[in-house]
């Protein structure tokens, strides 16, 4: 095996890793269930770009979208499927490697 | 539609430090620390006037014992109001917890981890209560040794039981539970200087003496305006910022 084979960045998720999307099932994680508005106001993002987002998560079965109604008022919340879990867990995993790395290179470079 | 790589927009470093930035909003906008430490606060508070009311209304439990010099009686009274008043008030409170922050997570669109918290609670206050009703029906007896020890009904190892089943450490041990649900260190911290309070005890020279009816008075006082001051702290700190 080679060591390109074996480096961190070739096990990141091109889906969670999308700043975006790792912001919204950051997010979610740590809420467990968080309701659209939101997601929107601390990733600063427009309704329609967020709605892309969540397609694109919920298509690869990390999120699941509940819609209902709170009185007159619409609410969609999301929540993570163990998928999603699994996902920014092994995303977390692999960015850590990966600055474990790049700090064990830098002092051997700097000599 | 944006499909920015992480990579591209930030270094590994950078992209976690925004994760926990991100995790870190979340829980500001979920903690409400203020509204249990608040409640408990007046809850506390008002265990001082079904003291005073109570006053009278006394189970008395005594028990004889017989030691080398002679003989003797050690009794236990406690108050029936408090007796009562004490798990239907934590109970209430837990309840009215819980749905103070099924509201707030409702209204501000973010799930709650209040759960561990509230069972935590009423299972402390169940708990203990039944300690301390077993205690009162069960007085001390005499001097004891233990660990080579010689133990009077009256030292600190002998009565700090008694204040670990009393209502203020069920809500101090709750509220440690609660300082891990919101992983909030200034919690742990007010919450282990209340606790100290409560144990050691702590009563800053203010004691009176029983048999007067205001007896209770330093320790319902102290614990209640710690939980009052701590709550206003937290309530000043925990404001929404928008």
């Amino acid at each position: 095996m080679t060591g390109a084979a074996t480096h961190p960045a070739n096990g990141l998720d091109d889906v969670v890793h999308q700043r975006v999307r790792l912001g919204i099932l950051t997010v979610t994680h740590e809420a467990r269930r968080v309701e659209f508005g939101f997601l929107r106001t601390t990733l600063d993002l427009t309704g329609g770009n967020l709605g892309q987002h969540l397609s694109v998560l919920e298509n690869a079965g990390l999120v699941d979208i509940e819609k209902g109604y709170e009185g007159k008022r619409a609410r969609t919340w999301v929540s993570l499927t163990p998928a999603g879990e699994k996902a920014l867990r092994d995303e977390v995993a692999h960015l850590k490697r990966l600055i474990h790395q790049i700090e064990e290179a830098t002092p051997r470079r700097s000599r | 539609m944006t499909d920015t790589s992480a990579s591209r927009s930030g270094s590994p470093h950078e992209v976690l430090a925004s994760t926990r930035d991100l995790a870190r909003t979340v829980r500001n906008a979920q903690r409400g620390t203020w509204f249990p430490l608040l409640l408990f606060g007046v809850v506390t508070l008002l265990a001082g006037v079904v003291d005073r009311l109570g006053y009278g209304h006394n189970a008395l439990t005594c028990r004889s014992f017989v030691v080398a010099g002679g003989a003797g009686r050690i009794c236990t009274v406690y108050n029936t109001w408090s007796a009562f008043y004490w798990p239907v008030a934590l109970t209430l409170a837990y309840v009215a917890i819980a749905g103070f922050y099924l509201r707030r997570a409702r209204s501000r669109g973010v799930g709650t981890r209040i759960q561990p918290y509230v069972v935590a609670g009423i299972l402390l206050a169940v708990v203990l209560t039944v300690a301390s009703l077993w205690a009162a029906h069960h007085p001390p007896g005499s001097e004891t040794d233990f660990l080579g020890l010689h133990l009077s009904p009256q030292s600190w190892l002998r009565t700090f039981p008694n204040r670990l089943e009393s209502p203020a450490s069920a809500i101090g041990l709750a509220l440690l539970v609660l300082s891990r649900v919101e992983r909030s260190v200034s919690l742990l911290v007010v919450t282990v200087g209340y606790l100290l309070i409560v144990l050691v005890p702590i009563d800053f020279g203010w004691v009176i003496a029983h048999p007067s009816p205001w007896a209770f008075l330093p320790h319902l006082v102290i614990t209640g305006a710690v939980l009052l001051l701590a709550g206003s702290c937290f309530a000043l700190t925990q404001r929404p910022t928008s």
